[in-house]
Order: C-alpha cells, then structure tokens, then sequence
C-alpha cells in the first residue's frame, strides 16, 4: 500500500482517495460530487501532457484538470 | 398555498426537458451540464391558479462553489419556505450522486417532491429502483418520469401539492454521504451485465489514442456532412426555387416598370446586363432574400442539425477532455469548447454560453476569441459561395488565418491578463440517444430563431444601404477611410461600405462585396478583415451585456489592433 496522486496511478486501477490537498473550495466541490475520504474510484484514463484525468466514481464519470488530479492523494489496493 | 415551483437538480438530469413539459415553454436541452444559462421562468396551471415555474441552473449541493451554483440557491430563498414547492429532479440512472442534494433541501426545511427522471434509461443500464421505497424512507412524495416521452408528467403535477416538508437536523456531507449509502442498500439494485456497444464507444473517446482518432474522424464527418446537406438544400431546393419560380416573377414586375427610379433602385436595385441578378442587384426583393434563404439558411439547418445531433449524443463534454490540454495554453479549460462551438452557429449563443466558465478572466479570453475567431455560420456560407470558385485552397486559408489568430491571441492574453483560470473539473454524461422528435424540435426552435433575429435586420440593413447609396451619402465615410483600406489592405474605396455593413450583418456585408469584381486575394482579405473586425451589432450588445463596458472597450479596441496588423499583413507580405 502506497501514497501517491490520481496523476502517478496508471489507468484503468482502482484506488481509495486518502486525502485532498489544497484549498477547501475544491474540497467541498468535490465532496458535493462524491469524491471525498475514503471513496473507492476507478481510474479510466489520462491524456498525455499534463491533460486531464478521467475518474469513475460510483455511476459518475468525472474529467478532472491535471491541478486538480494532481491534489488528490489516494492508496492503490 | 403554493406561490411559486422551483425546478432543482444536479447538473444535466433533464431540468429543462420536465420544465417544457410542466409549462409548454420550449428551452433548449443538451446533454451536458450547464445547457440553462438564463434563468427561464413558465406557467402551470394548480387548482386553477397560474403558478410560476422557475427552471434553476444545475447545483450539486446548496452550499454553492460556482456563479451558476449561487444563482440557483440565492433564487431559492426570494420567498418564504411556506410559499414555495421545490421540484428536486434527479437522474434515476444515478441516484446515490442526486440524493445529496435532496437529503440538504430536506434537513434545510423546504417542501420537496423528488422526481425521478430518465427512469426508461435507468432500466436500460439495469439499475432498478424501489420507488415506493425510496418514498417511505424519505417520508416525501417520489414520483417517477420520462420526461422526453412526457411519460409520469400529470402524475407530477397532480402530486406537488403534496410537497412536504420534513425539516431535520443539518449534518456534514460525510455523514450524508454515510447516510445515502444506506438508502441506496435498500432501494437500488444493479444488474451484472456485460459491458454494451455504447459503453464501449463511451470509454473509447476519453481515452488518449482511440479518443484522438474518434474525435478527428467524427470532426471531419461532421464538416463533410455540413457541406453536403447544405449543398444539397441549396442545389434540389432552394436554387430551383428562386431561379425557376421567383426570378420570372419578378422579371415581369421590372419589365411593367416604366420609370425605374428610387422605388425601384430600392426593391429591385440593379440590373446586370439587362437581367436581375440575385447576387449582385442588391435590392430588397432581390438580394436580400437570395442572401438569407438561398445562401446562408442551407448551412444554418444543416449545422444546427449535426450540432444538436452531437449536443444530445452527449459528445461535446468528451471533446473537451481531449481538447483541456490545447486550451488550457490559451489561459481556458477543456469546457470552453462550448461556447466556441455554439460560436461557430452563432456568436450570440456562443458569448452567452461563456457563462459556464467559472472566472471572469476566462470569460473575457473566450469571448474575445469568439468574437476575433470564431466566423458565424452566415459569414462561413457566404465565404464558402464566394471564395469557393477560386478553389478551396482560399476558402482552407480563411481558416487557416482564423484559427493561427485564436491561437497566437490566446498564448498572449493568457500571459497578460491577470486573474487566474480556474482547474477543469467536470462531470461527464453517458451517450444518450434522444428520440428524433426532440432533435426536430430543437432544429425548428433554432432556425425560428435565426429567421426571427436575422430577416428583420437584413431587410432594413439592405433598405438603408440603399437609400444611402442612392443619394450618395456613403461618399462621406468612404473619403476617410479610402486611405486605410486602399493603401493598407489593397480593397478598392467601395469596399468601405461592406466594411461598414459588417457591423449590422456578416451575411451581407460579404453580399456587398459580390458586385465589386474583386479579385481572389482582395476577396481573401476582405473576408478575413470582415471575420475579425467588430462582431455585427447582436454580438455586439451581448458582449456588453457579458464583459461590461469596460471589457468591450478592451475587447473592441483588441479586434481594432488586430484587424489593422492581419489586414496590412496579408496585402503585403502574405500574399504578394
């Protein structure tokens, strides 16, 4: 079990989100959304040079900015 | 008693969809989120009363993060609690994200019905859902619909009198997440089964190389079938129409006229070799309607038709995925693909649309780059009958020129303006296939649109011009700028009053410029010039209403600058 960011995951991995790092506005946006501490997430796919992040979590498909991928610490299983 | 209805809900669950249902007031619906940027409000008819239905932005919780999100909340506390009747409607096909939502309009108080929407698609994707369940446990009214079929609608309506209220206490969304989990347990059930043909294709066009590929080869298809069914409108329809049909008739009425002075400068302008010629008479029953149906409203019905197709398809926000990276370099994210879509129809709807970006700074370089970059369809269809008998090669340079200006524009102003682009973060919907029905609709509400704002403009535009060339009243402005446009961009003086035109309508503008006999390369840069220069005048009132006074000078005196250097540009270096 180790620590890294939605950006180091390869895809098609499932993970945990352990912590959300940065301001407490993208916090709570995502935690509206249904991404918040300890939500499994699947991760779908990433576009190359520095693109987005596109996440699976519960039926939701979400598109996250690389910045925000990037903030967002989770454990491999 | 029930005063007013609010419509709530995550974004793109078919708000507007049950609105039009509830109200008969068409809005336009996409599926993608933040389709309602105006607030739209109807009327529904309870016990005999008019009551006033309020479709809300999309919101996934009432602590709002985003401008749209603080609309919806903020109109939600106009009246008292008592007064009101709050509609949450929720995606069936993905219950446990919506209920976040219902459970705060809950603890907070206010008198909800939920409506369970898109519940034929939930059964589709095999999720299957308890309803009367659901009702127990949140001890208020769940009704479910399709509201695209209009199926459980009278249901709704007959059942929002029983919005209640169930005020408890408000806890934090950890605990209401916790919470959900619960509820779904009991009331959703999910099918096994393989992965479909739609989910496949769903996957594929977010993922970097088969995504590149799809959205090159469906790009390409949708230019290709643009043409083709806007030149097949023009050449079996439209043409035959007006030269077989119209053109006798109007041949008559010239020939009985004996005397043909100012009427007849007005309504049927001049004759060319004797013949009226619908490109180049230039008078209010001649050109003018050629202008709009025969030339320009081909390409409106076919581009609205295949945008619409993809807007519905649900394609457009997987465009943005794959397009965050490229403006993101422009100081935009991924989502401004939108607005500069809708941009390419119309600018109007597409500065409009700006509004789903979150920071001012983002909205100033989006609609800038509309206005600069962005050629509406009416100005692309006149670009195309004109410069396209010189080859494609000046039609592609267009383009061409157009799309190195957005870029270039965009790198400077990212790394000018202050104020910051907020990150991408976006929710992507699954394909839907919306029945034909919805997409005619939306077609026909569209073109309505176009006829209604443009038709009135061009007639009095032509008409105006008319008067003015009749009695020499141009002669003024053409003697100023004459030098600029003479000297700097190598247009003959005439070309000044097409220029002029540009601020009422592209569309005729680039018509003013048919009977001058310009050459392929004065052609060119007039186009260009016409494409960049100031938007027309409904652009022009839309980027004052968005930027505000002080951001459409900046904005103006941007396209100002610009025009000067690409016109002055391509007359000497470019295309010597």
């Amino acid at each position: 079990m180790k620590k890294i960011s939605l950006v180091q995951i390869k895809a098609n991995n499932k993970v945990r989100v352990l912590e959300i790092l940065g301001g407490s506005n993208l916090e709570s946006k995502l935690l509206s959304m249904g991404v918040y501490k300890g939500k499994p997430l699947i991760k779908l796919s990433h576009i190359g040079l520095r693109g987005p992040v596109v996440i699976k979590s519960g039926r939701s498909i979400l598109a996250l900015g690389h910045g925000v991928a990037e903030k967002i610490i989770v454990e491999q299983e | 008693m029930i005063k007013k209805i609010y419509l709530i809900g995550n974004p793109n669950v078919g708000k507007s969809v049950v609105f039009s249902r509830l109200t008969g007031v068409q809005v336009i619906s996409s599926n993608y989120p933040g389709t309602t940027v105006e607030i739209a409000k109807g009327y529904l008819s309870l016990d005999n009363r008019k009551v006033e239905v309020v479709d809300l932005p999309g919101t996934y919780s009432l602590d709002p993060t985003s401008g749209a999100e603080e609309v919806a909340v903020s109109l939600l506390k106009e009246l008292p609690k008592e007064e009101i009747a709050v509609i949450n409607i929720i995606d069936s096909t993905n219950l446990e994200r919506n209920l976040l939502l219902t459970l705060q309009l809950m603890e907070q108080g206010y008198p909800v019905v939920v409506c369970m929407n898109m519940c034929d698609d939930a059964g589709h994707r095999g999720v299957h859902i308890d309803f009367a369940k659901l009702e127990r446990l949140l001890k208020i009214p769940v009704i479910s619909t399709c509201a695209l079929t209009g199926m459980g609608i009278k249901l709704l309506t007959e059942r929002i009198k029983e919005a209640a209220s169930v005020p408890g206490e408000e806890i934090t969304h950890q605990k209401r997440w916790l919470e959900i989990g619960k509820i779904i347990e009991q009331v959703q059930r999910l099918e096994h089964r393989h992965h479909t043909f739609r989910e496949i294709m769903e996957d594929a066009s977010v993922r970097p190389v088969s995504g590149m590929l799809l959205a090159g080869a469906i790009i390409y298809a949708a230019f290709k079938i643009v043409r083709f069914i806007g030149e097949g409108i023009i050449t079996h329809i439209t043409d035959p129409v007006f030269f077989n049909l119209y053109q006798p008739v109007l041949e008559k009425l010239s020939s009985y006229w004996e005397v043909k002075g100012f009427w007849f400068h007005l309504l049927i302008g001049d004759l060319i070799g004797g013949k009226i010629d619908f490109k180049q008479s230039l008078g209010v029953l001649t050109t003018a309607p050629y202008i709009e149906f025969g030339m320009v409203l081909p390409y409106v019905v076919s581009f609205y038709f295949i945008l619409s197709l993809l807007e519905d398809i649900g394609y457009l926000p997987r465009l943005a995925v794959l397009l965050d990276n490229l403006l993101h370099r422009l100081g935009l994210h991924g989502y401004a693909v939108i607005p500069v879509l809708l941009g390419f129809g119309c600018n109007v709807p597409g500065i409009l649309s700006t509004r789903v970006l979150e920071s001012k700074r983002e909205r100033f370089i989006a609609s800038t780059i509309i206005s600069i970059g962005v050629p509406c369809v009416p100005l692309q269809a006149m670009i195309f009958g004109l410069l396209g008998k010189f080859g494609g090669f000046y039609v592609s340079g267009v383009y061409l020129v157009l799309f190195s200006l957005v870029i270039i524009l965009g790198i400077i102003l990212n790394r000018t303006l202050t104020g910051y682009s907020p990150e991408f973060l976006l929710e992507i919907p699954p394909y839907r296939f919306p029945p034909l029905f919805m997409l005619w609709k939306k077609l026909y509400f569209r073109i309505k649109g176009f006829l209604l704002e443009a038709m009135p403009v061009v007639l009095l535009g032509v008409c105006f011009i008319n008067i003015l060339l009749y009695f020499n009243l141009f002669d003024f402005v053409t003697a100023i700028f004459a030098p600029i446009i003479q000297g700097l961009f190598g247009l003959p003086k005439e070309a000044v009053v097409a220029l002029v035109i540009g601020f009422l309508r592209k569309d005729v503008a680039v018509g003013m410029l048919m009977p001058l006999g310009l050459t392929a390369k004065q052609l060119f840069i007039g186009a260009t010039l016409l494409a960049i220069s100031f938007p027309c005048i409904a652009s022009f009132v839309v980027l004052a209403k968005e930027l505000g006074i002080k951001g459409l000078i900046k904005s103006t005196l941007i396209m100002i600058g610009i025009s000067i250097i690409v016109g002055a540009l391509l007359n000497f270096l470019i295309l010597r």
